[in-house]
């Protein structure tokens, strides 16, 4: 065997077939649809996952099996198309302001939810609510500024912190689960009168997004009690980054009328 | 003049400077599908062959590299505003590529027979699908070697002999020197070489 045969060898393994043209053509309609289906960009309803650090736990959890890989499976081309369609529609651009909101309801009857406002771009400035009504728990950083926010005595506590927000980028993870396999369609279904694309996802979890524009609805959680915890995606969108939609992401012009101390927030019982 | 053709003139014409990176061949098109997405067509128009290509050389089932090209652009078409340029867009392209293959290399490997081949019965073997079974076990005993091979090796060989990349290509992509890129490609032909004793 010589060189020159062995490279003959290797370049007929990748030598053209006959219906070549008829996979480039399938692709290229694929990548049409899906230049069709790319929402615009402007307060498009997507799905962004903001602060883990600040989430709630049993939340964070959904988010974290969404946005996380696995190792096994593989999608066939057409549900690569929609596993595709859905991993735009989780991109969130930068230079802009995502609102996300969720709600659940853990096992025990609990009702859990987080909403939050984040900027796509550095330092990823973030203001959170977490909790229930009444005992909700706001937050904020800005990259220089952690801030807490404390109703019953109507107080914004501040302290340096230079510690940059985290921006989870689901697009990272869901392109991971896109090329790694690990996301695949499993049929429609219909929840609340709307038509879903039903999408397993690692670690048992699973995703419901919208057959009309890819946004993600609902996420089913196993818990490790055997349960489903089913989150629903109430609100996403993007905003633009105007003075008044920067207001958003600060603690202190959401309660202008709030007492400023310059200390961390004292321990509550 | 083909579809393709007009609109890669097009979309170069009309491109922004956005994101160019000098020396990057593809940095027109690249702006162009950033400002106007459909300019990816001609991207992929570009690099359709050569992913295919690569990918074939790393993976034997038809239908499995057919389904990871396709996973390969869609994944690029949704990751484009992603791509910073400043590496090669050819670079993060096949990049893409071989976390697709890796990841269908994880899998347990089914390697199906051509379907002539499969339903063939003892004793029918006719003379030209007995030539074609025959060319058949020698890329399967070339892939197994290839697959043997570190990843490092099997992305060098790809570029070079499934996608057809030229020294200085894979050079630009992988950010080494072209006559480096050369030598460790040698070496690597070198080791296949004395594993592949096929000499007919």
């Amino acid at each position: 065997m010589t060189t020159d045969q062995l490279e003959r060898d290797l370049r007929t393994l990748a030598e053209p077939h006959a219906d070549d043209e008829r996979v480039h053509r399938a692709i290229r309609t694929t990548l049409g649809e899906q230049l069709h289906a790319r929402p615009r960009r402007a307060r498009r309803r997507r799905l962004a996952f903001g602060s883990a650090a600040v989430a709630t736990a049993g939340l964070a959890a959904a988010i974290i099996a969404v946005v996380g890989t696995g190792e096994s499976g593989g999608p066939a081309s057409a549900n690569a198309a929609i596993l595709a369609h859905v991993a735009t529609a989780i991109s969130p651009p930068a230079n802009m302001i995502v609102h996300v909101k969720e709600t659940g309801v853990l096992g025990d009857g609990t009702q859990v939810g987080v909403e939050w406002w984040q900027a796509t771009s550095q330092p990823y400035a973030v203001r959170l609510i977490k909790g229930p009504e009444g005992q909700a728990h706001e937050a904020a950083a800005d990259g220089t500024t952690s801030y807490e926010y404390d109703a019953a005595t109507n107080t914004v506590y501040e302290h340096p912190n230079p510690r940059q927000p985290t921006l989870i980028d689901p697009v990272e993870n869901a392109r991971a689960a896109l090329t790694h396999g690990t996301a695949q369609v499993a049929g429609t279904v219909t929840i609340d009168g709307r038509s879903l694309y039903r999408v397993e996802l690692p670690r048992g979890v699973v995703g419901y997004f919208d057959r009309s524009d890819y946004r993600p609805a609902y996420i089913d959680n196993p818990q490790g009690d055997g349960s489903i915890v089913r989150t629903e995606v109430v609100t996403y969108e993007e905003l633009a980054p105007t003075t008044d939609n920067e207001k958003l992401l600060s603690i202190t012009a959401q309660h202008p009328g709030a007492r400023v101390k310059t200390s961390p927030a004292p321990n509550k019982p | 003049m083909e579809d393709g053709q007009i609109m890669e003139m097009r979309a170069v014409l009309e491109a922004p400077a956005v994101r160019a990176r000098a020396g990057d061949p593809d940095a027109a098109l690249v702006a162009a599908a950033l400002q106007t997405p459909q300019a990816f067509l001609a991207l992929y128009d570009r690099y359709f062959d050569r992913i295919l290509g690569y990918v074939r050389l790393r993976l034997r089932d038809d239908s499995v590299c057919e389904d990871v090209t396709s996973t390969v652009f869609t994944t690029a078409l949704a990751q484009l505003r992603r791509f910073r340029g400043d590496g090669a867009f050819a670079g993060w392209l096949f990049q893409i590529a071989r976390n697709a293959v890796r990841d269908v290399q994880r899998r347990p490997a089914t390697v199906p027979l051509p379907d002539d081949v499969a339903s063939l019965q003892p004793g029918s073997l006719e003379p030209d699908l007995e030539e074609r079974l025959l060319a058949w076990e020698r890329a399967a005993e070339l892939q197994a070697l290839i697959r043997q091979l570190p990843a490092k090796q099997q992305h060098l060989l790809a570029l070079r002999y499934g996608a057809g990349l030229s020294f200085d290509e894979i050079a630009a992509i992988v950010g080494a020197a072209p006559g480096t890129v050369r030598v460790r490609v040698h070496r690597i032909l070198e080791q296949l070489r004395r594993r592949y004793p096929n000499d007919d």
